[in-house]
């Protein structure tokens, strides 16, 4: 009895270790300072396309009345601020405002602040005009509220490089648990994300007969290139339908080993880059991409970001830890309780 | 968790007590990332959708009750709105959203594509009519202050995607026979609020 409390202590004992490695290992924070360019600049240009239509949108004589809004979002907690705003010139003063909030947060000047304030701006517009609304949307919303958590101007920020003209050059960018805890909340929302796109689409027949494909592509309003050729290769078609499933499925589970975790990546890129370039939907197909980018490893950001320095690299939540004695002995010194497993 | 003065506090895991907090929150946060989607109507069981109640305002608060059901269950026809607009010299003027070749860069003709698409959805048998009706009313109401119109009919046009094998023998993705339309409703001066 004795030996089977002990050993359901030591198995918990695991899992609150692994657990505090998971979600609290400091992490270097390249990656989120990269998915805070790609995702800031997706939700600059998001809204900055709002601003050719702005009046037609948001406006009291808009597309969506704010009674037929208010129908639809009755009994729910959605909110904006923008309900607030009556006149054009109201409204134009708070686009403007939400547009230098969303640059600055590209650039990563005030980032802590404008990360916060992107999160509520991104908010305010998906609450007043639903309906307008697609997948774009909802990723901009999931990556606007993981930068507010996270420190997404700790790398490749204008505040960086400003602590580091006051500091001196041999400022090294520091490892942090928060960046970490940021990027698994990515990672675990990605594959939540995928999870139910790929399960929904088992109710679809033609996702079985493998000509859903074929749907997406022959759709003259979705089509931005001529794919009607394939209409001559169904075998095709039926591949990249299942594959697109079964892509769909398993990530959530294949993402995670180190084995098939580059497999899983690069299966993203011509899949996201088809909805991009076959559908029209360039926007939502770059940025799913920006949500896979929390699986690449902060070291991987560093080795193509043209002006890192190199530092910074440890605390990689997506690398394994050193495994042999000599090799933990190495461990970085701004990592003091590296775990000794990932 | 042992601590190392020399180290910079935020470079290090944080306290017992901090993690315990945030590990609570964690949990509940991926518990309503996951409910979000799992609850979501129409397929969703009565499990779900209370348990989607119980998380309702940080769902709806935070943006988090997406279904993400990309292309799912799977790729249908596409939804347009054709109208006609009376002028008030009885002159008519007619139109089609989304159009490709007015709604300019792709994203801003996704967001009128997804106006008519939003008023089909409205328009399926098990959504309440009078959503429907106010989505329509609405679009009325704005082309009638766009036109300064005294009348506007709204129509749905369902554009069918043609099979494969139909494409190979020469179909067109134009072609008049994939259209159906139907009226969503006639909207007069009397409909303005």
């Amino acid at each position: 009895m004795m030996r089977l409390i002990s050993m359901v202590r030591s198995w918990a004992a695991e899992v609150v270790a692994g657990w505090n490695r998971f979600w609290f290992e400091p992490a270097d924070p390249a990656t989120l300072g990269l998915i805070r360019i790609c995702a800031g600049a997706m939700l600059f240009y998001t809204h900055l396309i709002w601003s050719l239509d702005l009046a037609s949108f948001f406006g009291a004589h808009g597309w969506l009345a704010p009674e037929a809004v208010r129908l639809l979002q009755k009994d729910t907690y959605a909110w904006s601020y923008l309900w607030w705003l009556d006149s054009p010139a109201s409204l134009w003063a708070a686009h403007i405002g939400a547009l230098v909030v969303f640059a600055l947060l590209t650039v990563g000047l005030f980032s802590r602040v404008a990360s916060v304030l992107a999160l509520v701006a991104t908010l305010a517009y998906v609450n007043r005009v639903p309906g307008a609304l697609f997948g774009l949307d909802q990723i901009n919303v999931m990556l606007a509220m993981y930068l507010a958590v996270g420190p997404c101007g700790a790398a490749f920020s204008l505040d960086r490089w400003l602590e580091s003209r006051k500091a001196g050059p041999s400022l090294a960018i520091q490892p942090r648990w928060s960046a970490n805890l940021a990027i698994r909340l990515i990672q675990v929302h990605m594959c939540v994300i995928y999870l139910f796109a790929g399960t929904a689409k088992l109710t679809g027949p033609a996702w079985w007969d493998g000509t859903a494909l074929w749907m997406a592509l022959g759709n003259l309003e979705y089509q931005s290139l001529d794919m009607t050729w394939m209409a001559d290769w169904p075998r095709l078609i039926n591949l990249m339908t299942h594959v697109t499933v079964f892509w769909e499925i398993f990530y959530c589970a294949l993402i995670w080993p180190r084995l098939t975790r580059p497999v899983m990546l690069l299966l993203a890129i011509p899949l996201h880059l088809g909805i991009a370039i076959c559908l029209g939907m360039v926007t939502f197909g770059l940025v799913m991409l920006v949500g896979n980018l929390a699986f690449v490893a902060p070291g991987l950001v560093h080795a193509i970001w043209p002006w890192s320095t190199g530092q910074g690299r440890a605390g990689d939540p997506n690398q394994p830890p050193p495994r042999s004695k000599s090799a933990t002995a190495t461990r970085p010194a701004a990592i003091p309780n590296r775990p000794k497993r990932y | 968790m042992p601590t190392n003065p020399n180290i910079p506090p935020n470079t290090q895991q944080p306290a017992a007590a901090v993690r315990a907090i945030l590990s609570v929150l964690i949990i509940l946060h991926v518990l309503a990332v996951f409910i979000g989607p799992w609850a979501m109507p129409p397929q969703s069981s009565e499990l779900a959708a209370s348990c989607a109640r119980l998380f309702q305002p940080y769902l709806e608060s935070l943006g988090l009750a997406n279904g993400y059901r990309f292309f799912a269950p799977e790729p249908g026809p596409s939804h347009l709105v054709r109208y006609e607009v009376t002028l008030p010299d009885g002159s008519q003027q007619q139109g089609v959203f989304p159009d490709r070749r007015q709604h300019k860069p792709r994203l801003l003709y996704h967001r009128y594509f997804m106006l008519s698409e939003f008023i089909n959805t409205l328009e399926n048998p098990n959504a309440p009519r009078d959503r429907a009706e106010a989505y329509a009313k609405s679009y009325a109401q704005h082309l009638a202050h766009l036109h300064q119109a005294t009348q506007v009919k709204l129509y749905l046009r369902r554009h069918f995607v043609p099979r494969m094998s139909e494409v190979r023998q020469g179909m067109r993705l134009a072609d008049k026979a994939l259209y159906e339309e139907h009226p969503l409703g006639t909207f007069s001066e009397r409909d303005e609020p």
